[in-house]
Protein backbone atom coordinates (compact mmCIF):
# COMPACT_ATOMS: atom_id res chain seq x y z
CA UNK A 1 0.00 0.00 0.00
CA UNK A 2 2.83 2.47 1.10
CA UNK A 3 4.66 1.53 -2.09
CA UNK A 4 1.66 2.06 -4.67
CA UNK A 5 1.32 5.90 -2.70
CA UNK A 6 4.89 6.41 -3.14
CA UNK A 7 4.07 4.93 -6.88
CA UNK A 8 1.78 7.54 -7.74
CA UNK A 9 3.02 10.27 -6.36
CA UNK A 10 6.35 10.31 -8.27
CA UNK A 11 4.25 9.17 -11.30
CA UNK A 12 2.50 12.70 -10.43
CA UNK A 13 5.32 14.78 -9.96
CA UNK A 14 7.38 13.50 -13.47
CA UNK A 15 3.86 14.37 -14.89
CA UNK A 16 4.03 17.67 -13.50
CA UNK A 17 7.77 17.72 -14.57
CA UNK A 18 6.96 16.84 -17.99
CA UNK A 19 3.65 19.21 -18.45
CA UNK A 20 5.09 22.58 -16.73
CA UNK A 21 2.39 24.85 -18.03
CA UNK A 22 1.37 27.57 -15.74
CA UNK A 23 -2.49 28.26 -14.97
CA UNK A 24 -3.68 31.58 -13.53
CA UNK A 25 -5.23 30.69 -10.22
CA UNK A 26 -7.47 33.25 -10.48
CA UNK A 27 -8.94 34.41 -13.90
CA UNK A 28 -10.42 37.41 -13.58
CA UNK A 29 -6.67 38.38 -11.57
CA UNK A 30 -4.95 41.14 -14.20
CA UNK A 31 -2.24 43.18 -13.83
CA UNK A 32 -2.52 46.36 -11.96
CA UNK A 33 -1.42 48.47 -14.76
CA UNK A 34 -4.26 47.25 -17.13
CA UNK A 35 -7.10 48.98 -18.00
CA UNK A 36 -9.10 46.30 -17.14
CA UNK A 37 -7.66 45.34 -13.67
CA UNK A 38 -8.92 49.08 -12.93
CA UNK A 39 -12.21 48.31 -14.40
CA UNK A 40 -12.46 44.92 -12.54
CA UNK A 41 -11.48 46.97 -9.44
CA UNK A 42 -13.63 49.96 -9.63
CA UNK A 43 -16.79 47.47 -10.24
CA UNK A 44 -16.14 45.01 -7.49
CA UNK A 45 -15.59 48.10 -4.84
CA UNK A 46 -18.98 49.91 -6.04
CA UNK A 47 -20.48 46.20 -6.03
CA UNK A 48 -18.92 45.36 -1.97
CA UNK A 49 -20.07 48.62 -0.96
CA UNK A 50 -23.76 48.57 -1.89
CA UNK A 51 -25.31 46.14 0.80
CA UNK A 52 -23.77 47.60 2.90
CA UNK A 53 -25.67 51.19 2.01
CA UNK A 54 -28.85 49.42 0.81
CA UNK A 55 -28.79 48.05 4.53
CA UNK A 56 -27.66 51.34 6.05
CA UNK A 57 -30.30 53.90 4.13
CA UNK A 58 -33.07 50.96 5.28
CA UNK A 59 -31.94 50.75 8.60
CA UNK A 60 -31.56 54.23 9.24
CA UNK A 61 -34.65 54.94 7.55
CA UNK A 62 -36.68 52.89 10.05
CA UNK A 63 -34.19 54.03 13.16
CA UNK A 64 -35.92 57.69 12.29
CA UNK A 65 -39.09 56.81 12.06
CA UNK A 66 -38.72 55.04 15.77
CA UNK A 67 -36.87 58.14 16.85
CA UNK A 68 -39.32 60.71 15.38
CA UNK A 69 -42.47 58.34 17.15
CA UNK A 70 -40.52 57.97 20.46
CA UNK A 71 -39.81 61.90 20.45
CA UNK A 72 -43.49 62.86 19.43
CA UNK B 1 -60.94 45.55 11.64
CA UNK B 2 -61.64 46.91 15.22
CA UNK B 3 -60.71 50.14 16.62
CA UNK B 4 -57.68 48.97 18.55
CA UNK B 5 -56.30 47.33 15.11
CA UNK B 6 -56.99 50.72 13.54
CA UNK B 7 -55.67 52.34 16.49
CA UNK B 8 -52.54 49.80 16.55
CA UNK B 9 -51.66 50.12 12.64
CA UNK B 10 -51.82 54.53 12.96
CA UNK B 11 -49.42 54.09 15.58
CA UNK B 12 -46.77 52.55 14.07
CA UNK B 13 -43.67 54.71 13.48
CA UNK B 14 -43.74 53.34 9.92
CA UNK B 15 -46.17 51.93 7.82
CA UNK B 16 -45.75 48.06 6.27
CA UNK B 17 -46.67 49.76 3.02
CA UNK B 18 -43.43 51.99 2.89
CA UNK B 19 -41.43 49.47 4.68
CA UNK B 20 -42.49 47.26 1.89
CA UNK B 21 -41.32 49.84 -0.56
CA UNK B 22 -37.64 50.04 1.13
CA UNK B 23 -36.95 46.59 0.80
CA UNK B 24 -38.33 46.61 -2.91
CA UNK B 25 -36.35 49.34 -3.68
CA UNK B 26 -33.32 47.70 -1.61
CA UNK B 27 -33.85 44.75 -4.12
CA UNK B 28 -33.85 47.33 -7.46
CA UNK B 29 -30.62 48.65 -6.65
CA UNK B 30 -29.08 45.76 -6.05
CA UNK B 31 -30.17 44.26 -9.51
CA UNK B 32 -28.65 47.64 -10.89
CA UNK B 33 -25.51 47.66 -9.15
CA UNK B 34 -25.07 44.32 -10.88
CA UNK B 35 -25.72 46.32 -14.11
CA UNK B 36 -23.63 49.27 -13.47
CA UNK B 37 -20.98 46.84 -12.23
CA UNK B 38 -20.88 45.15 -15.44
CA UNK B 39 -20.53 48.47 -17.17
CA UNK B 40 -17.55 49.54 -15.61
CA UNK B 41 -15.70 46.61 -16.11
CA UNK B 42 -16.04 47.11 -19.91
CA UNK B 43 -16.23 51.08 -19.57
CA UNK B 44 -12.60 51.24 -17.90
CA UNK B 45 -11.01 48.62 -19.88
CA UNK B 46 -11.16 49.99 -22.91
CA UNK B 47 -9.34 53.38 -23.45
CA UNK B 48 -11.40 53.88 -26.18
CA UNK B 49 -15.29 53.46 -25.36
CA UNK B 50 -16.91 53.65 -28.74
CA UNK B 51 -19.69 52.50 -30.89
CA UNK B 52 -18.53 50.10 -32.88
CA UNK B 53 -16.03 51.68 -35.79
CA UNK B 54 -18.28 49.75 -38.74
CA UNK B 55 -20.84 52.01 -38.03
CA UNK B 56 -19.39 55.28 -38.65
CA UNK B 57 -19.73 58.64 -36.51
CA UNK B 58 -22.33 57.84 -34.17
CA UNK B 59 -22.69 59.70 -31.24
CA UNK B 60 -24.82 59.41 -28.36
CA UNK B 61 -27.53 62.36 -28.24
CA UNK B 62 -26.19 64.03 -24.89
CA UNK B 63 -27.84 67.45 -25.07
CA UNK B 64 -31.39 65.90 -25.68
CA UNK B 65 -30.40 63.85 -22.79
CA UNK B 66 -29.02 66.48 -20.50
CA UNK B 67 -32.45 68.42 -20.98
CA UNK B 68 -34.49 65.04 -20.68
CA UNK B 69 -32.63 64.42 -17.03
CA UNK B 70 -33.69 67.79 -16.09
CA UNK B 71 -37.17 67.58 -16.92
CA UNK B 72 -36.77 64.02 -14.92
CA UNK B 73 -35.11 66.13 -12.11
CA UNK B 74 -37.91 68.17 -11.89
CA UNK B 75 -40.49 65.70 -11.71
CA UNK B 76 -38.67 64.79 -8.83
CA UNK B 77 -39.62 68.05 -7.29
CA UNK B 78 -42.99 68.31 -8.27
CA UNK B 79 -43.48 64.45 -7.08
CA UNK B 80 -41.90 65.85 -3.49
CA UNK B 81 -44.51 68.97 -3.63
CA UNK B 82 -47.32 66.65 -4.36
CA UNK B 83 -46.77 65.24 -0.91
CA UNK B 84 -45.90 68.12 1.17
CA UNK B 85 -49.21 69.76 -0.62
CA UNK B 86 -51.43 66.51 0.42
CA UNK B 87 -49.91 66.98 4.11
CA UNK B 88 -51.12 70.47 4.50
CA UNK B 89 -54.51 69.64 2.95
CA UNK B 90 -53.37 72.15 -0.24
CA UNK B 91 -55.33 69.12 -2.48
CA UNK B 92 -55.71 71.66 -5.61
CA UNK B 93 -51.82 72.35 -5.55
CA UNK B 94 -51.82 68.30 -4.81
CA UNK B 95 -53.37 67.47 -7.97
CA UNK B 96 -51.61 69.85 -9.71
CA UNK B 97 -48.32 68.72 -8.90
CA UNK B 98 -49.09 65.24 -9.51
CA UNK B 99 -50.65 65.82 -12.98
CA UNK B 100 -47.58 67.57 -14.01
CA UNK B 101 -45.17 64.72 -12.61
CA UNK B 102 -47.52 62.33 -14.38
CA UNK B 103 -46.76 64.66 -17.83
CA UNK B 104 -42.90 65.14 -16.94
CA UNK B 105 -42.58 61.32 -16.65
CA UNK B 106 -44.58 60.78 -19.75
CA UNK B 107 -42.47 63.65 -21.88
CA UNK B 108 -38.91 61.58 -20.75
CA UNK B 109 -40.24 58.41 -21.97
CA UNK B 110 -41.49 59.81 -25.28
CA UNK B 111 -38.07 61.83 -25.68
CA UNK B 112 -35.99 58.44 -24.84
CA UNK B 113 -38.38 56.66 -27.48
CA UNK B 114 -37.37 58.98 -30.42
CA UNK B 115 -33.75 58.75 -29.36
CA UNK B 116 -33.83 55.06 -29.34
CA UNK B 117 -35.41 54.87 -32.89
CA UNK B 118 -32.68 57.62 -33.75
CA UNK B 119 -29.88 55.40 -33.18
CA UNK B 120 -31.38 52.25 -34.26
CA UNK B 121 -32.07 54.04 -37.55
CA UNK B 122 -28.23 54.65 -37.51
CA UNK B 123 -27.31 51.17 -36.62
CA UNK B 124 -26.92 50.90 -32.96
CA UNK B 125 -28.54 48.16 -32.15
CA UNK B 126 -28.27 45.34 -29.21
CA UNK B 127 -26.19 43.09 -31.42
CA UNK B 128 -23.51 45.75 -31.98
CA UNK B 129 -20.90 44.36 -29.66
CA UNK B 130 -20.82 45.22 -26.13
CA UNK B 131 -21.05 48.81 -26.78
CA UNK B 132 -24.69 48.21 -27.94
CA UNK B 133 -25.59 45.52 -25.57
CA UNK B 134 -24.81 47.20 -22.08
CA UNK B 135 -26.13 50.43 -23.05
CA UNK B 136 -29.76 49.03 -24.21
CA UNK B 137 -29.36 46.69 -21.17
CA UNK B 138 -28.59 49.52 -18.72
CA UNK B 139 -30.80 52.61 -20.08
CA UNK B 140 -33.80 49.67 -21.29
CA UNK B 141 -33.70 48.50 -17.52
CA UNK B 142 -34.29 52.29 -16.13
CA UNK B 143 -36.89 53.08 -18.95
CA UNK B 144 -39.24 50.09 -18.03
CA UNK B 145 -38.32 51.14 -14.20
CA UNK B 146 -39.82 54.83 -15.25
CA UNK B 147 -42.59 53.28 -17.05
CA UNK B 148 -44.13 51.23 -14.21
CA UNK B 149 -43.49 54.59 -12.02
CA UNK B 150 -45.70 56.63 -14.63
CA UNK B 151 -48.20 53.03 -13.89
CA UNK B 152 -48.29 53.77 -10.18
CA UNK B 153 -48.84 57.23 -10.86
CA UNK B 154 -51.62 56.82 -12.92
CA UNK B 155 -53.14 54.71 -10.30
CA UNK B 156 -52.42 57.37 -7.50
CA UNK B 157 -53.23 59.85 -9.41
CA UNK B 158 -56.91 58.66 -10.23
CA UNK B 159 -57.44 57.27 -6.48
CA UNK B 160 -56.14 61.39 -5.51
CA UNK B 161 -58.74 62.50 -7.91
CA UNK B 162 -61.45 60.28 -6.70
CA UNK B 163 -60.51 62.23 -2.99
CA UNK B 164 -59.28 58.65 -1.57
CA UNK B 165 -55.96 60.57 0.18
CA UNK B 166 -56.15 63.30 2.74
CA UNK B 167 -53.61 64.87 5.37
CA UNK B 168 -54.33 61.70 7.68
CA UNK B 169 -54.35 59.17 5.25
CA UNK B 170 -51.10 59.37 2.07
CA UNK B 171 -48.96 56.32 2.37
CA UNK B 172 -50.21 55.79 -1.39
CA UNK B 173 -48.87 59.22 -2.39
CA UNK B 174 -45.71 59.27 -0.21
CA UNK B 175 -44.71 55.43 -1.23
CA UNK B 176 -45.08 56.15 -4.71
CA UNK B 177 -43.31 59.36 -4.13
CA UNK B 178 -40.07 56.87 -2.62
CA UNK B 179 -40.03 54.97 -5.87
CA UNK B 180 -40.24 58.20 -8.44
CA UNK B 181 -37.58 59.25 -6.18
CA UNK B 182 -35.43 56.03 -6.91
CA UNK B 183 -35.84 56.19 -10.71
CA UNK B 184 -35.11 59.98 -10.44
CA UNK B 185 -31.60 59.25 -9.26
CA UNK B 186 -30.70 56.45 -10.81
CA UNK B 187 -31.18 58.50 -14.13
CA UNK B 188 -29.22 60.98 -13.02
CA UNK B 189 -26.36 58.30 -12.01
CA UNK B 190 -26.58 56.42 -15.43
CA UNK B 191 -26.80 59.64 -17.68
CA UNK B 192 -23.54 60.60 -16.13
CA UNK B 193 -21.73 57.56 -16.31
CA UNK B 194 -23.13 56.25 -19.86
CA UNK B 195 -23.48 59.86 -21.15
CA UNK B 196 -20.72 62.14 -20.22
CA UNK B 197 -17.86 59.70 -18.94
Amino acid sequence: MFCRMIMLLMIIGLVSLLLPNTLDACPACKNLDEPIARGFNWSVLFMMAMPFTVFGVIGGSVYYHFRRANGA
Amino acid sequence: MTHTEVDIIQSRPISNAKLGVLVLLGAETMLFVGLIGAFLVFRMGNVNWQPPLSLGDIQLPQLVTGINTFLLLFSGLTMFYSVRSIQQDKILQHHLSLVLTWYLGLTFLVIQGSEWIQLIRQGLTLQSGIYGGIFYVLIGCHAVHVLGAVMWLSIVLAKSLLGKFSSQKYTGVETCMLYWSFVVALWLILYILVYLY
